[in-house]
């Protein structure tokens, strides 16, 4: 018994090592290059809101892409999603509140209803016409895309996004922590701890043993599809309170580039999952991610946009190659080790 | 097979919609005009305005045919819709994208169709090499000289007002008509770049440095500055030049696109190079943008007045037969009320390059002086 | 005896049926690119456009995502596919324009951008097969990277008074700018691509990767290998149409390519090839999907106008979705398609 307990603190050390490894890694070395260039990694009320709105974006973006990609579907379209949610939620409720008292709550209300059915017509046509849904979620980009524009004119919308209630909105950083905190309940609770999730789970793993189970994978296909959009529908609102706009002339796939900032926190965040909870994991590959777009905002003089694309690119494919040569890797750090500890032995 | 026959359908309903639109054919023989747009921007502000003055003003007007391109993203682009402006039978090119602005004019002159520049300017040996060819019918806007005083006026003005720390953006610097005007922000701000004073070497400096570096930016007046877009960085970095404590914000582009609302939040007056659009008409009366410099919808109408005249048979040209190369200013605002007079000449029917206007700078008695003249007359 | 008789007519009848239907299905994206060229003349015809000219460009307009399409069908055929190819276009261009503009020479022009074409596409692959990482990932960080390097070396090398681009001489390319000599060029390729995906040990062990890596791992087909002469030959592609692209226009800057890394995909299902890859890959698909296209759109876009262009795409994108819907119905499954 009294082994076994020691076991459990071992295992728990270990666990609580692997999760929060990746993001004290990315504190101590950002916070560290700030410290020695006299600088802060966060040093302004709106930087705090700023980072907080990058993490949850980061967050909600990587599970909502994670859902369907961990069973195998491409979805290309959840930019698009998101734009089309917040340009015809912001269509609906500026006219009835003109920006004033409670319209950032009902526009985010109504961003993640329209973001939910957005997401069932995708998965709607998906299902449908039972064709990979790589290519279903090219058309619907286009045809989400081809729909904001024309519900624009191509122009950005600004007046439906600004005004009291947004500003207010998002100058309290409780309001973004309890979203992300909201958001991340609902998609724990719903993968982890209903029959859906464990159908989910089933499904993800080995799709024709569980239809041949007799679980029914097209409602659950659906509900993921719905659960992405209504999640992008968060984003949508997020990318419009911070940006103060949102571009509706967004044509030709340029509404994909957001799916690309989720694949670094992906990986991450399922490397993390393995000593925790991949949903955990995905909130501090965030963390780690907006620590470094915020240590990027400090040093935004000196590094570009494009070098900041390169940083993001290689540290993506060194996680990778670590991830893929995870075994042989820690073998060569382990040999390393083995002989700086047995040289001087040797020596003597 | 079912399927296949719904599919085969609707592959002959677009047939037959095809074949119903073609109706419209060539249209008639009027002597109007019918001209393309090239435009990289769709959706700025100042692009639709341009674009609503065009279609919806001098398209009714005159009984033109303006059409519009899809956002051009590369010189491929702008070629391939200049060859279907052409291949359509148009008369003319208005350029407002500057991927690459010879191949634009060389694929023109082989096409034998009109080219005129409505936004930026060709670079001087492009101008130099088509001044004197038939089809290249001008350029009407503001020079990288009257960018320079452009930005150099504001600069000023926040100078004159006693600020000691100023934050600025430099929007999409390497553009040109950015760096200049940002040249000329630092110096009338009064403060130095690179130790330089004056706009060439600022310019050579900015070019070569592909950017604005902050450290290199001397003098008694404290600049914090940030270039580009990236929703996820420059919040943030806007953030922190809030907080540092600014005394103003000054923009050579966008800020009120993008910006406006955080700086109305904060109150710090802010100055922009941008366009008379009704948002920034809401943000001079109820937020802090206090200082305006911007083109106005019907600027364009005189590019409008070339072309016409060209069709017409009388392309405005120069004693050396050159074709006009037309520096036109800026417009500044730096109160609500002086906002609202310029805004009230340029809604709806009401336009400063009106019909009117317009109609005494297109015919055959029209001079190169007199055009010249009509175009730079002060109407504000 | 009767029954039985009637019985066989009746499956004969029915085979028949089925195979006239397969055949149908088969030849649909051919059947969908005269249906769409026939209504463009049409409109041409009878709103008096000027046919050559519009010609000419179609063709313009197509062949660099042909060219580029064609070598990836390799990559798509092993059930995988490359998303940085527009961005490894832009590379190549960006290196052969510095290249002339510094050593004024048109045969290192033209080895530069043939070598940094087939260079990312083996980076690519070698990042993929000797590290072990999903090739769809490691395109999505070339993609940053390549376009993140080619713009940093527009914005420095800037010779514009525009957007920041840099230019070859207007007409260092007009002798391979006529289209039969572009078509000649890029025929070549197609036919290279054609003979080796149809007639070589090549094309048939890459099909049978993308079909069931598997069988084919178990058969003693290294994967690795093909994955590098699949990428190689995507790159040849991505050189050719980078030198099509300069020999077009000749200036380069951060958009240029932009839309191909998109259009490929849309181009390659478009012409009935299958995403997963494998047996039923067809080499000529990017041929016929790139033309199809690009003719819808084109097609929208003269009859509901610019100014309704999201209008024009969502008619685009309807019809791709029921073109590849009916293209599929050879090969659909019971359990939903991943």
């Amino acid at each position: 018994m009294e082994q076994n307990r020691k076991i459990n603190w071992k295992d728990l050390g270990k666990r609580t090592a692997g999760t929060i490894a990746i993001p004290l890694l990315f504190f101590v070395v950002l916070f560290s290059i700030c410290l020695g260039n006299g600088r802060m990694l966060i040093s302004s009320s709106a930087g705090l809101i700023s980072f907080l709105v990058s993490v949850t974006t980061i967050t909600i973006t990587t599970m909502a892409l994670s859902i369907n990609l961990n069973s195998g579907r491409f979805d290309f379209s959840l930019g698009s999603m998101s734009v089309l949610a917040m340009i015809l939620s912001s269509k609906i409720v500026y006219p009835l509140l003109g920006g004033g008292a409670g319209s950032a709550i009902l526009m985010l209300l109504f961003s993640v209803i329209i973001g939910t059915v957005l997401g069932l017509i995708s998965g709607g046509i998906y299902c449908l016409l039972r064709i990979p849904p790589i290519i279903t979620s090219l058309a619907i980009t286009l045809i989400f895309e081809g729909i904001s524009f024309t519900l624009t004119g191509g122009s950005y919308v600004m007046d439906e996004v600004r005004g009291s209630s947004m500003s207010f909105f998002f100058g309290q950083w409780w309001a973004i922590l309890l979203l992300l905190a909201i958001a991340m309940a609902f998609v724990i609770f719903m993968f982890d701890h209903t029959s859906f999730g464990y159908r989910y789970q089933s499904l993800r793993t080995g799709q024709k043993l569980a239809v041949n189970q007799g679980i029914k994978e097209i409602p659950n296909a659906l509900a993921c599809y719905g659960i992405c959009g209504g999640l992008m529908g968060i984003v949508g609102f997020l990318q419009a309170g911070i940006t103060t706009s949102v571009n509706g002339g967004s044509l030709n796939f340029a509404s994909i580039a957001i799916m690309f900032t989720a694949f670094l926190p992906m990986f991450i965040g399922g490397y993390i999952g393995r000593f925790s909870n991949d949903k955990l994991g995905y909130f501090l590959a965030g963390l780690s991610m907006g620590m470094l777009n915020a240590f990027f905002s400090t040093f935004h003089n000196e590094i570009d946009v494009s070098v900041q694309s390169i940083i993001n690119a290689v540290l993506l494919v060194l996680f990778l190659i670590y991830l893929a040569n995870e075994q042989k890797i820690i073998g060569w750090f382990k040999k390393l080790f083995s002989k700086k500890n047995h040289a001087p032995a040797e020596q003597n | 097979m079912k399927k296949l026959k719904n599919a085969t359908l609707l592959l002959s309903a677009l047939g037959c919609m095809t074949l119903a639109s073609c109706g419209g054919g060539k249209g008639g023989t009027t002597a109007a005009p019918k001209i393309g747009v090239l435009v990289a921007d769709v959706s700025g502000e100042e692009a639709q305005a341009f674009r609503t003055y065009m279609t919806e003003y001098v398209a009714k007007q005159y009984g033109a045919t303006i059409e519009y391109t899809t956002a051009l993203e590369n010189a491929a682009d702008e070629k391939s819709a200049i060859e279907d402006f052409a291949g359509r039978g148009f008369d003319a090119i208005i350029s407002m994208s500057s991927s690459d602005r010879a191949a634009q004019l060389a694929t023109c002159v082989q096409n034998k169709i009109y080219y005129t520049v409505g936004s930026g300017m060709l670079d001087d040996k492009v101008y130099e090499t088509y001044k004197g060819n038939e089809y290249f019918l001008g350029q009407i806007g503001p020079s990288m000289q009257t960018e320079y005083e452009a930005g150099l006026a504001m600069g000023q003005y926040y100078k004159a007002k006693g600020v000691d720390h100023v934050g600025m953006y430099g929007a999409f610097i390497p553009n040109p008509m950015h760096v200049f005007r940002a040249a000329g922000v630092i110096v009338g701000l009064g403060d130095t770049y690179g130790e330089a004073s004056e706009m060439g070497a600022i310019v050579g400096q900015i070019y070569a440095d592909n950017g604005i570096q902050q450290a290199k930016i001397g003098g008694d007046v404290t600049v914090d500055y940030m270039a580009g877009f990236d929703p996820t960085t420059t919040y943030s970095t806007l953030g922190s030049i809030i907080g540092s404590g600014i005394d103003a914000f000054l923009s050579v582009g966008m800020a009120t696109t993008f910006f406006s609302q955080n700086l109305n939040d904060a109150k710090i007056p802010y100055g922009d190079i941008d366009a008379f659009t009704s948002s920034n008409g809401t943000n001079m009366s109820s937020g802090s943008l206090n200082y305006l410099a911007g083109k106005y919808a019907s600027s364009l109408g005189p590019v409008y007045a070339l072309i016409a005249n060209a069709k017409n048979g009388h392309s405005i040209r120069d004693a050396q037969g050159n074709a006009p190369s037309i520096s036109q200013s800026y417009a500044v605002a730096t109160s609500s009320e002086e906002f609202t007079a310029l805004a009230a000449k340029e809604s709806g029917d009401t336009r400063i390059f009106s019909k009117e206007v317009l109609d005494s700078m297109i015919g055959d008695s029209v001079t190169y002086d007199a055009f010249v003249e009509a175009v730079q007359k002060e109407r504000i | 005896m009767e029954t039985a008789k009637k019985t066989q007519e009746e499956r004969g009848a029915g085979f028949r049926r089925y195979k006239t239907k397969n055949l149908v299905i088969e030849l649909l994206p051919i059947i969908v690119l005269a249906l769409l060229f026939a209504i463009y003349m049409t409109v041409i015809t009878i709103r008096g456009y000027k046919m050559e000219l519009q010609l000419t460009r179609l063709f313009n307009q197509a062949i660099v995502l042909v060219t580029v399409a064609t070598g990836a069908t390799f990559i798509y055929a092993l059930g995988s596919f490359d998303i940085s190819l527009g961005a490894s276009v832009l590379f190549a261009c960006t290196m052969g324009v510095l290249t002339y503009n510094a050593t004024s020479s048109v045969a290192l022009l033209l080895l530069v951008i043939v070598a940094c074409g087939v260079g990312c596409s083996l980076l690519s692959a070698s990042l993929a097969t000797f590290f072990k990482i999903p090739p769809f990932v490691t395109t999505v960080a070339m993609m940053s990277v390549l376009s993140a390097i080619a713009t940093t070396l527009i914005n420095i090398n800037n010779t514009s008074g525009g957007t920041a681009s840099i230019t070859l001489p207007l007409n260092l390319l007009d002798p391979i700018s006529s289209v039969w000599i572009k078509a000649l060029i890029a025929g070549a390729f197609i036919l290279l691509c054609v003979f080796v995906f149809n007639f070589t040990k090549v094309g048939r062990r890459i099909k049978f990767l993308g079909g069931n890596p598997t069988c084919a791992k178990l058969s003693g087909i290294p994967a690795s290998v093909y994955t590098i002469i699949a990428f190689g030959i995507a790159g040849l592609g991505v050189g050719i149409g980078a030198l099509l692209t300069l020999a077009y226009t000749p200036s380069v800057s951060s958009g240029t390519a932009g839309s191909i890394g998109m259009n490929i995909f849309v181009a390659i299902v478009f012409g009935g090839m299958p995403i997963s890859g494998g047996a039923k890959s067809k080499i000529y698909a990017s041929l016929i999907g790139g033309f199809s296209y690009m003719l819808l759109n084109q097609i929208l876009l003269w009859l509901i106008g610019t100014s309704m262009n999201g209008v024009a795409q969502i008619i685009s994108a309807a019809l791709f979705l029921l073109i590849v819907f009916l293209t599929s119905l050879n090969y659909r499954t019971r359990l939903l398609p991943r």
